[in-house]
């Protein structure tokens, strides 16, 4: 008897966590508790910063250098006038660095030079010889991150054709050292640099010995993370699946075919995707509502395949990619039963035609969910947006494009796919503070009379730039992967020839 | 976690490349991590693939010559950060007043030279001339315009007479052009 009631106990132990889990997980949102903990962090953060902030000042006293006071008190406006926002859970600064080439100060992250020569692009329309001031990131989202002034040396001219002078490819030379220093495109496939750090070991640069104060926050963090978070979102995926799996199931097979389970369907993929979302610790803020797609397209900016789950836990979309195999592969099973999404095999994504007449008959249809597609076709490390592939644009119909912007002081979301595997990323994102972003709803978009597709194009990765404070690049996302096309330069060559041209 | 070579530079080697470049340690550090960012194996020197991964200098005509700007010095095919140093040196801005090492007009005449000096003799052939045309036009402009080029370039700068273009021509033909400006790039501080 006696050993059946500590067996029973046991059992039951375990078991009440889990309820205990399952229920947080569920309600933890509706409680603020998420928001709350995002709230301490950023005090933690506060306090981090200041701590450097002071003993580098320490250190500068010693060696007499004052740029770095400046840029300290400067921060410390900056910080002061979001902490006073007391309407917004967050500030809309998100610790990235943005130092004008106005001031001219440099803190990391910045450029180190300013761009004053021929800036060689792939695009035939778009090439001109001008003066760009470039900014990595910015602090206010409505603001452009390239300021491009037109051009005033007079010795260079497009137009006129004249004779070859052995100091025309000076300008190149000093382009060509620009890009070796800095360029627009290397650097959006790595994580971004944090202005200060978070105090996770993985963005530490050259932070090695500040106080023993941060050691010990940084020390306590670290446990508070590994052994006590990790272990829960670990369980809370687990059983998120799990969850995921039987629900998708149950109302996908039960359900007659008609408007009350597509209604179903949405509640359900929407509460099943909080429940995951809490496997990470998203907080998400929704901006603009009233401009959440119902059918139709929906194209976002693409940073890691966490970018879905963020869109899912506020509107029901469909999806489309390549069919995977394992944890992927299950999540794509278990949405299929549900709701209809579009999966092809690696040897259908080659036929073009074959998907896009798909995603024509899915759109088609106005009770369909949105689809949900990222044009980019590859994670971008959320600085900018680069080229989008003209595919879906041409499907006609209307597109909802959405802009969502990580806040990198948490946690970044960039899934970096060359270093690391899905795995490694997981764990990563799990033992990261949390995930934070900001997703704008932008009103829907039309082509218009006479816009080629890739125009169509170019002006929806205009606005969702503009919206989310990225960079707007003309590059194409596989430069990841891919060396640059022969083209490119090839048109570089031709653009020189006209000049030459009337000798 | 982080793969990233984090070698902090050591306090010597700053002062050293300080000395020989006139860059300021903060400049340094930026452009080490610069540095370290472009060499993907983590090795601590550079190879060309590794520059030709840069997409914008890879469109660039000039793309192969100015990497191979890098790699005068090196024995084996790599550049390590002090010869990165070396040729990024030649274009800082010139400070009137400092001692100008290697950003002075005529060092940066000197490295607009080797860009055309394909064989490192001193002076610059028709061929080489060719050459470095036919970099820049691609294939947009006849084999026979581009000789005419070249030949009249050379007529017009070659005052001993030899078919060739030496540095002392170089300079003559170029002692009006803005050479402060087209050759140095503004670092900031």
């Amino acid at each position: 008897m006696a050993l059946l009631e500590l067996a029973s106990s046991l059992l039951l132990a375990p078991f009440s966590v889990l309820i205990v889990v399952i229920l947080l997980a569920s309600f933890g949102k509706s409680f603020g508790i998420r928001r709350l903990y995002v709230r301490m962090l950023i005090r933690l953060f506060e306090y981090g910063r200041a701590n450097i902030e002071s003993a580098i000042r320490k250190d500068s006293v010693d060696r007499g250098n004052e740029i770095e006071h400046e840029i300290g008190e400067q921060e410390e406006k900056t910080i002061k006038l979001n902490l006073n926002s007391k309407d917004k859970i967050l500030p809309k600064t998100n610790g990235l660095v943005n130092k004008s080439g106005q001031n001219g100060h440099i803190s990391n992250g910045t450029s180190v030079i300013t761009k004053e020569s021929l800036i060689l692009v792939p695009d035939k329309a778009i090439q001109t010889t001008t003066v760009t001031t470039t900014t990595t990131t910015s602090i206010n989202h409505k603001e452009q991150s390239q300021v491009i002034s037109e051009n005033n040396n007079e010795e260079i001219k497009d137009d006129k054709p004249r004779d070859f002078k052995l100091d025309d490819c000076f300008e190149y030379i000093k382009s060509g050292m620009e890009a070796i220093i800095e360029d627009e495109v290397t650097s959006r496939f790595e994580a971004e640099e944090l202005k200060n750090w978070n105090l996770l070991t993985r963005t530490n640069r050259g932070y090695e010995f500040i106080s023993w104060k941060l050691t010990v926050i940084w020390f306590i963090g670290f446990l508070i993370r590994y052994l006590f978070l990790l272990p829960l979102r670990i369980v809370i995926c687990f059983i998120g699946v799990l969850w995921l799996t039987i629900c998708t199931a149950v109302v996908g097979w039960t359900l007659p075919e008609g408007d009350l389970k597509r209604q179903i369907v949405s509640i359900t993929l929407i509460h099943c995707s909080e429940f995951l979302s809490n496997a990470i610790s998203s907080v998400v803020n929704y901006h603009n509502p009233e401009n959440r797609p119902v059918n139709g397209i929906c194209v976002a900016n693409h940073t890691s395949p966490i970018d879905a789950l963020m869109l899912m836990c506020d509107n029901c979309y469909s999806l489309i990619g390549q069919r995977h195999g394992g944890f992927l592969g299950i999540l794509q099973r278990a949405l299929a039963r549900a709701s209809p999404h579009i999966w092809f095999e690696r040897n259908e994504a080659k036929d073009r035609s074959a998907v896009a007449a798909r995603l024509r008959e899915h759109v088609s249809d106005p009770k369909n969910p949105p689809i949900l597609i990222f044009p980019e076709g590859t994670c971008i490390n959320n600085t900018s947006v680069m080229q989008f592939k003209k595919g879906s644009f041409e499907v006609g119909g209307v597109i909802y494009p959405v802009a969502i912007k990580y806040d990198a002081r948490f946690g970044d979301a960039f899934w970096n796919s060359s270093r690391y595997s899905m795995m490694q990323y997981l764990y990563m994102m799990m033992t990261s503070w949390a995930i934070v972003c900001d997703v704008w709803y932008l009103p829907p978009m039309y082509c218009e009379e006479g816009e080629s597709a890739i125009d169509f194009a170019n002006r929806v990765k205009r606005t969702i730039a503009k919206q989310g404070g990225l960079v707007d690049l003309m590059w194409d996302g596989q430069l990841k992967r891919m060396k640059a096309k022969k083209e490119w330069k090839e048109l570089q060559q031709e653009k020189f020839a006209e000049r030459l041209k009337g000798d | 976690m982080g793969n990233k070579s984090s070698l902090l530079l050591r306090e010597e080697e700053i002062a050293q490349i300080q000395e020989d470049t006139g860059f300021t340690p903060a400049q340094i550090e930026r452009l080490y991590s610069r540095f370290t960012s472009l060499d993907r194996s983590d090795c601590g020197t550079l190879s060309r693939e590794d520059f030709l991964r840069i997409p914008e200098l890879a469109i660039n005509p000039l793309c192969d010559r100015i990497v191979h700007s890098f790699f005068t010095d090196s024995n084996d095919d790599r550049v390590n950060f002090r010869q990165f140093m070396q040729v990024l040196a030649r274009f800082r801005t010139i400070k009137p007043g400092k001692d100008n090492k290697l950003n002075s007009r005529e060092e940066k005449l000197r490295f607009a030279f080797k860009m055309y000096d394909l064989d490192d003799d001193e002076t610059i052939s028709k061929d080489e001339l060719l050459n470095i045309l036919h970099m820049m036009v691609g294939a947009n402009i006849s084999q026979d315009q581009l000789l005419s080029i070249a030949e009249r370039t050379i007529l017009e700068a070659d005052q001993s007479g030899i078919g060739k273009i030496t540095f002392e021509d170089f300079c003559r033909v170029l002692e009006r052009s803005d050479i402060e400006k087209k050759m140095s790039i503004r670092f900031l501080n």
